[in-house]
């Protein structure tokens, strides 16, 4: 493996892929700093440029752009409040109170450590971890597939926001959409209204632009007359405050790995992604802190415990892409696209058939890691003036990108009606209150389900047993079911509190 | 003024003799495209990519490959069938845009909707089986698929890798419960995980495993280099021809010209090593045909779809 990996990095460490490195990272970071917009819209957008590249140079820099765009979240949602990434909530509560107490550096400088500590974590656990399980996810069959998919839709189900009923309308939504067209099984058409148009489906790119991007767009136009926040970084007379010292570092490293740990595996399961790993991570922190009463006041550690969550779920999110072929999230769906154009099939095989290929990428994650900590340092300045440019100079950019966008992933006009009707879609459910992210796992993971299930049917017949021979398919019953158990009882929780309150 | 005038005047001149020149130029006279059905990167895609690249150097104008995939094919091939036919805008052709699907889906268009101009490749169809499989020869595997109802990997329940396995199964007297994977390299990852007793697939697909010895070719469409001691399917006496192939269709009623020019070129650099090159790389035998034989070929093959077809209809 360490030969590989060497043979890897010498293959990345070369003009081409240290540029489209540099590129995604700077990319990202702007992405993500703009509210409204996030990294996922820059990597449809590049996406079908990557297409004439070298994969590793392509794949990297999509990469690069989705984690600088999960840390350039945390700029403008330390600054001014406002997280350019769902993923960034939390990191808004702490850091913008320590903003306000002047400490902007601080804030800025450990978000930043801890984004990038967490990423290299978890980018050493999918190097470590990746090869070994995709020798045993190569015993994974359907059946097993079956099982990890159903765990997947628990989980989506019971931590898709405050209400289970919405949350699994919004996901039922997805998979209702996802049938649409031929069946790849039975070569049925669904849906279709007689329309050849519709056989294929719905494009993924557009559809995704649609319900994610465009909205926000709508949504800066009906908040047009609220005045325009520029970010600063406020500056304190007392040079400590500007910055993180190595001893506040050392003092919540424990917190930093505790976090990317949780982040890892929250990323490693299929459905989550990073806002949830965030909130799970600092909750945690918190339940476990010396000063919980911090927490939400400008507290450093809670700002590492989120931003290393929500970072580390860029590097394991990869895990059941590469190793079970099974996308887990929005961005990972982009990018399996972008591994089958290159010809590279995710799924167990990879990493006998394209091993070099493989690993440079993964000497290239790391690589992003670096660059990523250099530009942002060295970078403050300039990101924060881009970011907090007039949204009226942003949003019709962002409206014409999103629309090219669309179009050259395909080549299709029919994509921009796509788009235009997923972005009245996606309005929408944000109107009646639909999870819009939901939405798109349940979209992602349906096709799966439905062929892993069809090929398990046919692999047992009528020996239903066999569903319940292998110790994996009982293994994600197990956590299937802890899910549901937790969910309920946090639930419960939430609910009595208030009560036992009043009384 | 009067310069003015005169300079509008030549300009107008200059204009109409463009025009015409335009009406009279010889094909091709801008950019033309391919629609490719499937997605980039596939068979079909990397087939035609070699096909047009070569091409545009004997032809003087860019040859386009666009990816218009979906539907099994159908989008991108309806579309070309509702194309001008002027000879800008072909089709990529293959078994399953326009042999099978046409017979076993609704579609707008149908094997007449298009010009048939030339076939570049074949990718013979095989039966696979895992390293570990008890059967080592298509005999012991077709015993045993009689015996106990064995598993066999495939891509979608009328899609042409099932339609010809079943038509070999007919023949040699077993039958087989079809597992549909995404497509052949999909199942070739179950074959080689034990989760499916076998599979049919191409070479593209089954090549690295079998090279690396995690998986074994039983018997094949015809005999290839890479695979010397695989037989064919005519050794164990089963007829038919059970092969994908590639070659490019143009609407129906494309001028004359189009056709002549489009083989000539295409003949022309089918002959060139490095085109042959390309081709071994990806796995696919070269066949270059054209002509009234070839056309009247693959009606045979239709009419045997469109009987498969009606059995299953039934």
């Amino acid at each position: 493996m360490f030969d590989n990996l060497l043979s890897g990095f010498s293959a990345i460490l070369a003009v081409g892929p240290i540029l489209g490195i540099i590129a995604g990272v700077i990319i990202g970071i702007i992405f993500g700093a703009i509210p409204g917009i996030s990294g996922i819209m820059a990597i449809a957008i590049i996406l079908p440029l990557t297409f004439y590249v070298d994969p590793i140079i392509g794949i990297t820099m999509l990469l690069a752009v989705y984690k600088a765009g999960i840390y350039g979240g945390s700029i403008s949602a330390i600054l001014i409040n406002t997280p350019g990434a769902a993923a960034s909530f939390l990191t808004a509560v702490d850091g913008n109170a320590l903003t306000k107490a002047g400490k902007a550096g601080k804030a800025l400088d450990i978000s930043l450590f801890s984004s990038v500590s967490g990423e290299m974590l978890a980018t050493l656990v999918l190097i470590l971890v990746a090869a070994p399980i995709s020798a045993i996810s190569l015993q994974a069959g359907p059946i097993e597939k079956v099982f990890l998919l159903l765990f997947a839709f628990t989980v989506i189900g019971t931590l898709a926001g405050e209400s289970i009923p919405r949350g699994l309308l919004s996901c039922c939504l997805g998979m209702l959409f996802a049938m649409v067209g031929m069946s790849t099984i039975t070569g049925a058409s669904r849906f279709t209204f007689g329309y050849t148009e519709l056989m294929a489906g719905f494009t993924f790119t557009p559809m995704l632009i649609g319900i994610l991007v465009m909205p926000e767009v709508i949504n800066v136009i009906r908040r047009r007359k609220v005045p325009h926040h520029e970010m600063m970084i406020t500056h304190s007379p007392k040079p400590a405050d500007n910055r993180i010292s190595f001893k506040e570092y050392r003092s919540v490293f424990a917190t930093i790995v505790k976090s990317s740990g949780i982040g890892t595996f929250i990323g490693a399961l299929p459905g989550l992604g990073s806002s949830t790993a965030a909130f799970i991570a600092y909750g945690e922190a918190k339940r476990t802190s010396k000063k919980p009463e911090e927490y939400g006041k400008g507290s450093v550690e809670g700002i590492a415990a989120a931003e290393s969550a929500n970072n580390a779920v860029c590097g394991s999110s990869m895990i059941p892409m590469l190793t079970l072929s099974i996308p887990g999230d929005d961005v990972a769906a982009l990018l399996m696209g972008a591994f089958l154009i290159h010809g590279l099939t995710p799924g167990p095989l990879i990493f006998f058939e394209h091993t070099e290929t493989i690993y440079a990428i993964f000497a290239g994650f790391l690589i992003t890691d670096l660059f990523l900590l250099g530009i942002a340092k060295s970078g403050f300045r300039f990101f924060v003036k881009v970011a907090s440019l007039r949204r009226y100079y942003i949003f019709p950019c962002v409206t014409v990108f999103a629309f090219t966008g669309a179009f050259t992933a395909g080549q299709n006009m029919n994509d921009i009606l796509v788009l235009i009707a997923f972005t009245i879609m996606g309005y929408s459910m944000r109107v009646f209150g639909l999870n819009p992210a939901v939405f798109i796992i349940g979209f992602i993971l349906t096709p799966f389900l439905e062929q892993n299930l069809d090929q398990a049917l046919a692999i047992v017949g009528t020996d239903y047993h066999l569903f319940f021979a292998s110790p994996f398919s009982w293994v994600f019953i197990a956590l299937s079911a802890f899910f549901i158990y937790s969910s309920l009882r946090m639930r419960k929780k939430a609910t009595s509190t208030p009560q036992e309150k009043a009384v | 003024m009067k310069n003015t005038q005169k300079t509008l005047l030549a300009l107008a001149g200059a204009l109409a003799v463009s025009f015409s020149a335009g009406a009279l130029a010889e094909y091709p006279e801008k950019p033309i495209n391919v629609i490719v059905p499937y997605g980039a990167g596939g068979d079909s895609d990397l087939t035609t990519r070699i096909w047009a690249d070569a091409v545009e150097k004997e032809l003087g104008v860019p040859v386009v490959v666009i990816n218009k995939a979906g539907g099994g094919g159908v989008v991108g091939t309806s579309f070309v069938a509702n194309s001008k036919n002027d000879g800008y805008t072909l089709i990529n052709a293959g078994l399953g845009n326009m042999l099978v699907t046409p017979n076993f889906s609704k579609t707008p268009y149908d094997f007449d909707s298009f010009e048939p101009i030339v076939k570049m490749t074949a990718v013979p169809l095989a039966v696979v089986v895992a390293k570990d499989s008890p059967y080592t020869n298509f005999d012991e595997f077709v015993a045993g698929a009689k015996a106990n109802k064995l598993t066999q990997g495939s891509w979608g329940a009328s899609s042409s890798g099932t339609i010809l396995a079943n038509i070999i199964a007919d023949q040699a007297g077993y039958s087989v419960k079809y597992v549909h994977a995404k497509g052949a390299a999909a199942s070739m990852v179950s074959v080689i995980g034990g989760h499916i007793d076998s599979a049919v697939s191409f070479p593209p697909a089954f090549g690295p495993h079998v090279k690396a010895d995690r998986a074994r070719a039983l018997v094949m469409n015809q005999k290839m280099d890479a695979f010397p001691n695989v037989p064919t399917f005519a050794d164990y006496g089963i007829k038919g021809s059970f092969e994908g192939w590639s070659g490019v269709f143009a609407p129906k009623g494309v001028p004359e010209e189009v056709i002549t020019k489009l083989k000539a070129a295409t003949a022309k650099v089918m002959t060139d090593p490095k085109v042959l090159k390309s081709y071994e790389n990806i796995g696919a035998v070269v066949d270059f045909r054209y002509g009234p034989e070839w056309v009247s070929d693959m009606k045979v093959t239709y009419d045997i779809m469109k009987d498969a077809a009606a059995k299953v209809k039934k």
